[in-house]
């Protein structure tokens, strides 16, 4: 195998069938891993989820996981949170000439890690590869098929003021970690990201507490993100209290030093659930009892004041609006 | 703690209008809430702000100019890439391929220039006397390390002009803690010696409390009374060392601030023997100063004197997304947390 | 104006020092504080230790709070 990948790998010719071989197929094959036009699956009974996520993350490869990772924990945890069991991804790799082989595989391998922890199988792929400073390294997007086995219904429009909302460990930790990897601003912590597959704990959870109202990935946005979207969706307001919001003491140090609210550093193995109140403490027994959401805390509670905004109360008694998101995250002096 | 609560919810008396002058207090206060903990009696009036939101728009059009015309990578602090110039913001200019890089330190900024000996590197120096030690270390480690292509565009801020242009504004100070942190305690006695209070204050929820719990505590008294609550960071003589620094390298200037005017001898910028290292000698740059006319109304709601909505440019010509004054700039300027909570906080 | 945080001093090289805000270690400026010595607090502010400090604001604000609220 060559060292360096080259416009030859994306031809569609020996190359590129070398290139399958030896490092697609030897990591992700499985018994439907098809090397046709696309593959072939049995139907599975119930209703079908699907969902498609695109990855561009600088560096590649960060602590606690990289790109390959990534790219399955996106996918299977969008389709956890309609409450599917994810069953098949497809990927798609846009690569850059000159990409390190050996990185390559590296990426493969915590692929194929990741989806058979995730219990998901890669069924279909595609590699591009586009030439030198057309792409910052590799692009991966995936999708993925899932399964909704009974006949629970969740959705961002469906919480009710009174409702529970948990978040299932501490926030900004992958975001925060990126930050480090890039080593722009010359600091250094202990920080790894929380790039996990939680669709055990949601199937799990649904199981349990079919009542459940809301699961949302919090990615790239953040927690606070998706406070605001579900307020959007539901019509409601969110209070939270921000002491009980769990945030790793080096990511603090980090945030503290850059003026970063850790609530808009992205998150990439955090749900935010919201469940009827009375469902609680059932809730967060069973989170609590799976490893990738064992750190489940309850942070606030829908409201029906102030629709659209998410009200935190502080410290010192006070309240205040968290500010909306969508602003680019920059460091702050003053 | 709890004592200071009790005292800011239950003072009854006549109306007491305490200014922070500091934009992480402002973005404390906020963030902890703690207008809503205070009787109706006290007001707490966000002055001036951050260095960040004061800075003039002709001082973006300066470093875009220099971004653009020049070919020079700009390194600033994030929460300048935002603010807007007369035409552009330094933001915009990145997108069109100007080459931007937030730093977190000034001397990182030196460090980019030494890195990149074929490319002018400018640092865009904005700060109150808290920053302006780190920038002025910057350029004697440039200076020491014989680095040709550094410079610095400065619109350094100092404080005790601005302290007594709104001293009419406010019954008394919230002094910002990590600027006397350098200067010492003697302008805060210089404004209690004509007649305005003050108290000297930390960041922290509990030390906030706990200096405006002084604030009313001491205005009951009668006196004009200075109190410094940070005692732990402010000592009196401040930072000899950053003091020296500072005076060796830069002189008093007038300085133009954002919403509020020309105040005279309220910045400071590099004297003329390091001026090498200043962008605006460096790079000959053009007068950029249009007429500062604006309907923009920030220093009337800096002063209490008008609400935001009463500004005819608010939420119409100056909106968060396209702020004009610098009450509009940061999240927790005054008419931008109006403008996305209607005044509920 | 300025963020600030607390950060306990590592080590001391010449002008620059090592510090540590809950697990986030970063080389800062020490050339505005004379002879700092490591295990000492320091306030951070842009990549300078701009004053040294006492980590402790609670016994802070009990003083002032004994002082000027009872």
């Amino acid at each position: 195998m060559d060292e360096r990948i080259t416009l030859n790998h994306g031809s569609g010719g020996h190359k590129t069938s070398e290139l399958i071989a030896d490092i697609f197929k030897k990591n992700l094959d499985n018994e439907y891993f098809t090397a046709d036009d696309a593959a072939v699956m049995p139907a599975p009974e119930g209703r079908i989820v699907m969902s498609t996520d695109g990855f561009i993350v600088s560096p590649w490869e960060f602590p606690g996981g990289n790109i390959g990772k990534l790219s399955v924990c996106g996918t299977v945890n969008d389709i956890a949170c309609m409450g599917a069991r994810p069953l098949y991804l497809t990927c798609s790799y846009v690569i850059e000439e000159g990409f390190a082989v050996a990185d390559l595989v590296r990426i493969a391998e915590a692929m194929g890690e990741t989806a058979r922890k995730a219990g998901v199988k890669i069924v279909a792929g595609d590699t591009k590869v586009a030439g030198k400073g057309q792409v910052d390294g590799l692009f991966i997007t995936t999708a993925g098929v899932g399964v909704i086995e009974n006949d629970v219904s969740l959705s961002g429009s469906y919480a009710k003021p009174g409702d529970s909302i948990i978040v299932t460990g501490d926030v900004g930790r992958h975001g925060c970690a990126i930050l480090l990897a890039r080593d722009e601003y010359g600091i250094e912590a202990d920080v790894t990201s929380d790039c996990a597959p939680l669709a055990d704990a949601a199937l799990a959870l649904i199981k349990a507490v079919p009542e459940t109202h809301v699961i949302r990935d919090s990615t790239r946005g953040g927690v606070g993100t998706v406070l605001y979207e579900i307020c959007d969706q539901s019509n409601v307001g969110i209070e939270i209290v921000s002491d009980s919001v769990p945030v790793d003491p080096a990511v603090k140090g980090v945030t503290g030093l850059l003026g970063l609210e850790p609530l808009y550093l992205a998150c990439e193995g955090r749900f935010v659930v919201i469940v009827p109140s009375e469902f609680e403490e059932k809730a967060m027994e069973i989170l609590r009892s799976v490893e990738s959401t064992k750190d489940s805390v309850v942070i606030g509670k829908v409201v029906s004041d102030h629709q659209g905004k998410v009200v935190m109360k502080t410290p010192v008694g006070g309240m205040t609006f968290l500010p909306p998101p969508g602003k680019e995250l920059l460091p702050r002096i003053c | 703690m709890n004592e200071a609560a009790k005292i800011l919810q239950e003072y009854k008396g006549p109306k007491l209008r305490i200014m922070e002058v500091c934009g992480t207090h402002t973005h404390e206060i906020f963030k902890l809430g703690i207008r809503g903990l205070l009787s109706p009696d006290i007001e707490l009036i966000s002055g001036p702000g951050c260095p960040v939101c004061v800075t003039a728009a002709d001082y973006i059009d300066e470093a875009c100019y220099l971004a653009r015309e020049k070919n020079c990578i700009i390194t600033t602090f994030g929460d300048l890439v935002k603010v807007p110039g007369q035409k552009t913001s330094v933001s915009k200019e990145r997108a069109d391929g100007a080459s931007v890089n937030i730093v977190y330190s000034p001397q990182d900024a030196a460090l980019m220039a030494e890195k990149n000996p074929d490319r002018e590197v400018v640092f865009l120096s904005v700060g109150f006397e808290t920053t302006t030690p780190s920038d002025v270390l910057a350029v004697k480690y440039a200076m020491d390390k014989g680095i040709k292509n550094f410079s610095i565009l400065t619109a350094n801020k100092t404080m005790p002009k601005a302290y007594e242009a709104m001293a009419s504004a406010t019954d008394c100070y919230l002094y910002p803690g990590h600027v006397h942190a350098i200067t010492g305690t003697k302008d805060c006695y210089d404004m209690l010696a004509k007649g305005t209070s003050g108290v000297i204050a930390g960041f922290t929820g509990p030390e906030l409390l706990t200096a405006l719990a002084v604030c009313v505590k001491k205005s009951q008294e009668g006196e004009p009374f200075l109190v410094n609550c940070y005692p732990r960071v402010v000592k009196d003589e401040g930072s000899p060392a950053a003091i020296k620094l500072v005076d060796e390298f830069m002189e008093p200037c007038d300085a133009l601030w954002r919403g509020i005017g020309d105040i005279p001898m309220s910045g400071v910028k590099l004297r003329s023997k390091y001026s090498e290292f200043d962008a605006r000698v460096k790079f000959d740059i053009p007068d950029m100063r249009e007429e500062y006319k604006t309907p923009c109304r920030c220093g009337d709601v800096l002063q209490g004197k008008i609400k935001s909505y009463e500004c005819p440019l608010f939420g119409k010509a100056c909106t968060p997304d396209h702020p004009v004054g610098a009450c509009m700039v940061s999240d927790e300027g005054a008419c931008s947390a109006y403008y996305m909570y209607g005044g509920l906080i | 104006m300025c963020v600030g945080l607390s950060a306990k001093v590592i080590s001391v090289k010449g002008d620059v020092a090592l510090v540590d805000s809950s697990g986030a270690k970063r080389e800062v400026s020490a050339a505005l504080l004379e002879d700092l010595e490591p295990g000492e607090f320091v306030m951070v502010h842009a990549g300078a230790a701009i004053a040294r400090i006492t980590d402790d604001d609670v016994s802070e604000t009990e003083d002032l709070a004994k002082e000027f609220l009872s």
